[in-house]
This record gives structure tokens, sequence and C-alpha cells, in this order.
């Protein structure tokens, strides 16, 4: 490296210092304490973990949980993202701003307005029982199906933006060579427009997986205390099991869980970009 | 020359554009435009930026839609046809070359989107590379190739599926001078060997004399003329053609008498004679080919102090003192650095290589 790239190489040192103590110290002491029983090396916690059925329950219902909403989110995401990198002027700031501002509501306000909607007696039934559609409410707050369209609805800005930048940089005259050289618009989708958008698909969809897999206070507030996520087991364990080993066991597993993502979709992007 | 836009080489038009019309939010791009092309013929849209030849190209391409007129391909309209439909090959400015794809599965698209398997490709690709020479890159990633050889892959990815037109739009224009004039020469012996019928669009004067049988010079979404390189450079149409294709010398300036089938005109920088009769009065544009200019009496002459000399290897040019628009210049072959900068002398040219036009009022 020359002096000129270390001295350049100085400015990360801040950036670098503040995650070194206030990130990555504390999850270390984490996972040391998920290690330990007694002051003893130990795996037992895990052993317990994995073998409790509930807990197993919790761990797959997280895992189902964060894929759906990453897949619905996807679904939705990317026809929008290639509206929005076709859109011009007044109707891009539109979409921007429709994307953007729905994230400085708090999730709070929208779990609450969401359960105006989906409550037994909430909007959602009662058209549909003045409609004739059904005869009694259906039950759709508290319900799986419930979170997953609500994570979907608060992360779609973190699937639309990566997929958006992507296809906004593609050079437009690539669909075109496409056409001129016989491609129908499927043909043209499927092999150009699609495989170039993939690094956005896949920084969008680790970028979603990990905020739904560690969402906290969504399913707290639509699924309650029925239907428990990984995170809500974690604050459980420590609020009010008082059982930190358990708490630094499951923070762990979701530690390693975003880890892994993280690392599996860079490799992935490093990949696709390759072939670039 | 009445109606130099409707002449055209064949017998009869392969490409016939008919009056074809196109506005971006009011900004009128072209206006009811004609263009005819013979089968086999190269011709150039040659035009300064924003006179509506990319336009033009993307519209006989179906990549763009015409707001009024008709595009007819070998007596069929075209109009209505989408661009995937029209085997129609482009060859674009950037290359377009997919980025995902190796050089020969770039080639390979067009056979590809045809519906052949990918394993049926192998053969015509290969062809199609050695007839481009980059037979030895078919596995490269297209980021790995300089200009010059994308614009090869470019070529052989569109001449790959024998389309019924191929249209180049400023082919040339990313690669260095020498490359330029060399890949020139290749492509137009590629594309002449094949009998392929090619547009070329540019901006580039010299560009378009060597590679084409006819130039089409537009200006402003019409096309002022429409003939070969020789017939445009000796009588050009209009004062924009011959002020965009080569240098002249030119002249601003007003009959002052006329006799017989010419007239004398009044110009900032003494009197000339042009062959054509104009009423008393009237404004003109003249124009002389500066290598028809000499530095010695002729049937006209002007008295011009030199401002200006420059060698240039097989020619020297002597640039007189003048205002713009006008200009004073004789061009000579050869190294001539006896004139100096300052010096008297006289510019002679013949009547009869006087061109001249009335000036836009």
């Amino acid at each position: 490296m020359s002096a000129r790239a270390e001295r350049i190489g100085l400015l990360a040192v801040p950036g670098l210092s503040f995650l070194a103590v206030i990130y990555a110290l504390p999850l270390f002491l984490l996972l040391l304490k998920s290690f330990q029983i007694d002051g003893q090396f130990s795996v037992a916690e895990y052993i317990t973990f994995f073998g409790d059925d509930f807990n197993m329950a919790v761990l797959w219902r997280t895992l189902r949980v964060a894929c759906l909403t990453t897949l619905l989110a996807l679904v939705i995401a990317y026809p929008t993202a290639i509206i929005m990198a076709r859109a011009k002027g007044i109707w891009l700031s539109i979409f921007l701003i429709a994307m953007v501002l729905p994230m400085s509501v708090g999730v709070v306000v929208k779990a609450f307005a969401w359960s105006i909607l989906f409550r037994t007696r909430g909007v959602l039934n009662d058209t549909l029982i003045s409609l004739g559609i059904t005869d009694a409410p259906i039950r759709m707050l508290f319900t799986e199906t419930a979170l997953i369209i609500g994570a979907a609805n608060v992360f779609l800005p973190f699937m639309v933006l990566p997929i958006y930048a992507v296809l906004r940089q593609m050079d437009q005259r690539l669909p075109e060579a496409a056409a001129s050289l016989g491609a129908t618009p499927v043909f043209r989708f499927t092999n150009v427009t699609l495989p170039l958008s993939l690094p956005g698909v896949v920084a969008g969809c680790a970028f979603t997986f990990s905020l739904a897999i560690s969402m906290y206070v969504i399913p707290s507030l639509i699924v309650g205390e029925r239907q428990q996520t990984l995170s809500m087991l974690t604050a459980r364990s420590f609020l009010f099991l008082r059982n930190e080993a358990l708490g630094a066991t499951i923070s762990s597993i979701l530690l390693i869980i975003a880890i892994s993502v993280v690392l599996g979709s860079s490799w992935l992007a490093s990949r696709l970009g390759a072939r670039q | 020359m009445n109606d130099p836009v409707r002449q055209t080489s064949g017998e009869r038009s392969y490409l016939d554009v008919v009056r074809v019309g196109k506005a971006f939010k009011d900004t009128k791009v072209l206006s009811d435009l004609d263009f005819r092309v013979g089968q086999g013929e190269l011709v150039s849209l040659l035009g300064p930026s924003g006179c509506g030849k990319t336009t033009l190209l993307r519209l006989i391409a179906g990549l763009t839609p015409a707001d009024s007129g008709d595009v007819v391909l070998d007596g069929r309209s075209i109009t209505a046809i989408p661009a995937h439909k029209r085997n129609i090959s482009v060859v674009f400015q950037s290359y377009a070359l997919f980025p995902h794809l190796s050089v020969a599965e770039n080639v390979a698209f067009g056979l590809r989107a045809r519906g052949m398997a990918k394993g049926a490709t192998g053969p015509k690709v290969t062809e199609a590379l050695a007839l481009v020479r980059m037979s030895d890159f078919a596995d490269r990633p297209v980021s790995a190739l300089s200009g010059g050889q994308q614009q090869r892959v470019a070529v052989a990815r569109a001449l790959i599926v024998d389309p019924v037109l191929l249209l180049l739009d400023e082919p040339f224009s990313a690669l260095d001078r020498k490359l330029r004039e060399t890949m020139q020469v290749e492509l137009k012996s590629l594309l002449r060997d094949r009998q392929m019928t090619a547009i070329f669009v540019t901006h580039d004067q010299e560009e378009a004399m060597a590679v084409s049988d006819r130039i089409a010079v537009m200006n402003a979404g019409i096309i002022e003329q429409f003939a070969s390189p020789a017939e445009l450079y000796a009588r050009p149409a209009t004062p924009f053609v011959m002020d965009f294709i080569g240098l002249s010398l030119r002249l601003r300036g007003q009959v002052s008498s006329t006799a017989a089938d010419q007239s004398r005109v009044e110009t900032a920088y003494g009197e000339v004679v042009v062959p054509k009769l104009f009423p008393l009065g009237t404004k003109l544009v003249l124009g002389v080919r500066p290598e028809l200019v000499t530095p010695t009496k002729r049937e006209n002459t002007l008295s011009v102090q030199i401002a200006d000399t420059m060698v240039l290897g097989s020619k020297t040019q002597l640039h007189g003192l003048s205002e713009a628009p006008d200009r004073l210049i004789c061009e000579l072959p050869g190294i001539r650095d006896e004139y100096r900068r300052g010096q008297d002398v006289q510019f002679g040219w013949d009547v009869a290589n006087t061109l001249v036009y009335e000036a836009a009022a």
C-alpha cells in the first residue's frame, strides 16, 4: 500500500473504532457468555436450546417469517423498481418520496394503524361482512400472515432502493440492442434486465432478510406473545425469565444467521459482479 | 439538384422513409422527411448534434415511434412492426455489449433470441468471430476488450442474424484516430463483401466520406442534400452543406451589376463575378473550395493580407485577414514556407469555380 493510501486509510479510524467499541465488543462478550456456565466453557446452553421443541418451533417460525417476508417484499418491489428506473422528473420524485417518507413514521404508529384495519371489528372485516363475502369476522390480527404482510410493508424500501439503483445504472441501450437482435420483451427481461439486476436483488434480499430475522417491535405488536420469534424470546429471557445464558445463546444464534446472510450475499454479489 | 432528397442510385429504393415527422415535447426533430436507400448501398446521415440524425436512425430501427409518415422496407410498410420483428440490427455508439455475457455469448444472442438452442449456435458464432478476426477472444468477458475489439464484437453480433439492414450510430467515435481509420476501411470492405445495406450516423464528415456511397447532410430536422461525396464537395446544394463538407473561402456580398448570365458582386474585400444571374441588390453567399484558389491573379482576384500560414505536410493553407463569417483561404499542394504573416498577396480563382447562394433572409 502506498503512503498516500495509508494516510487516506486513517479516515476509516473513527468509524471503525466506534463500531469496535459500541458493536463488536458487546457482541463478543455476549457470545462468550453463551459458552459459559459458572465460569466454565460449555456448549450445554446450545444443547438445551436445540433440544427444546418450543425453542425449535420459534426458530423455524422466525426463519419462515423472514423468508416469506423477503419473498413478498421482492415480488412487490421488483416491478416498482422497474417503473421507478424508467420514471423521470416529478414522477421519480413522487416515487422516491413515497419510498422514504413511510420510514419516518415509526413502526409503532404503523402497527397500531394496521390493527385498526385488521382487527375483528376492523375496517377490513366490516367491509367484508357488509359485502356479504363472509358471515363472521375473519381473524387477521395475531396471525403469521398479518405479520408477514406488515413486515414486508415496513421493509419494502430496503428492497426497492437497491434494485432501483442497479436498474437505473443499467445502460438503456442494452435492452434496445437486445430488441434489435430479435429479442421479444420477455426474452429481453429474462436474458438482459433480470441477470443485470441480480446484484441489486441480492443486496435487497440481504437487507430485508437481516431486518426481518431480527425484528422485535413488529411481531410484538402484530402477533404478540402468542407466536414468538427469536428476538422476542431473547427479550423475554433477559427481561422476564432473568435467564441471561439463554438470552445470550439465542442472540448468538441470531448473530450467526445474520453473519452468514451478510457473508453469503457479499460472496454472491461479488460473483455476479465479477462476470460483469 | 432541385430536389436532392428524392434521388436514388438504384432503379428502385430498398428502404423508403416517407414524410416522417417527430417532435419531442413541442420541439420538432424531424419535419416531413423523405429518405431513400437502394439495396446494398452504404449511406451516411451526417450533421451536427441535434440535427435529428440519431432520431431518424432509431425510427428506422423501430426504437422510437414516428409521429407521422411511413417507413417502407423492401416494398412492405414496417411502421407498425416492433423493433424485435424488423430484423434490422443496430451497432450503438457505446456498442451496448451485454456485460454479463462472454464474447461468444454476446455474438450468439441474436440466434438465441430467435429460438436457437444454446448448443446449436457454435458454428455460426465461430464463423462470425472469424469474420471480425476475434476468434481468439470467444471466451473472454467483454469488459476485458479494448475499444476496437468491442466494436468488432458488436459488428459480429449485429451481422450473425443476417439482418435486412444494418444501422450504425457513431460507430467509430469512441476510437482513437489511427484505429478509427483502420476500422473504417475494414468495416467498409466487410459490408461490401456481404452486400449489406447499411446506414451510418456520424457528425464527422471525413468518416462519412470514407465509408459511404452517398451522404445525406442533415440540418435542423431536414435533409439539405443527399448525394455522393464527390457531388457534395464539388456542388454543395446549400451554404450549410458547403460549410459542413470541407473548408471553403466564404464571402457575403450584394449584386451591384449584371451582364449576360453573370452577376458582379460587391463584397467587403473587393468585387467578384459569379456565374449566375441575380436581380440587382440581391444578398448572396459565395464560396470557393480552397484548392481552387491560387495566390495569383485570376478571373476573380482579391487583395489579401496573410493572417496565418499553416504547413500541414501534404498541403499548405494561407489564411487571409477577414472578419467572421467571411473567410479567406487558399490551399497549395506540398510545403510552401515562402509566405509570411502580414504579407500582402492576391487570392485568385475562376468564375466557373464560384459557388453562389442567395443569403437567407
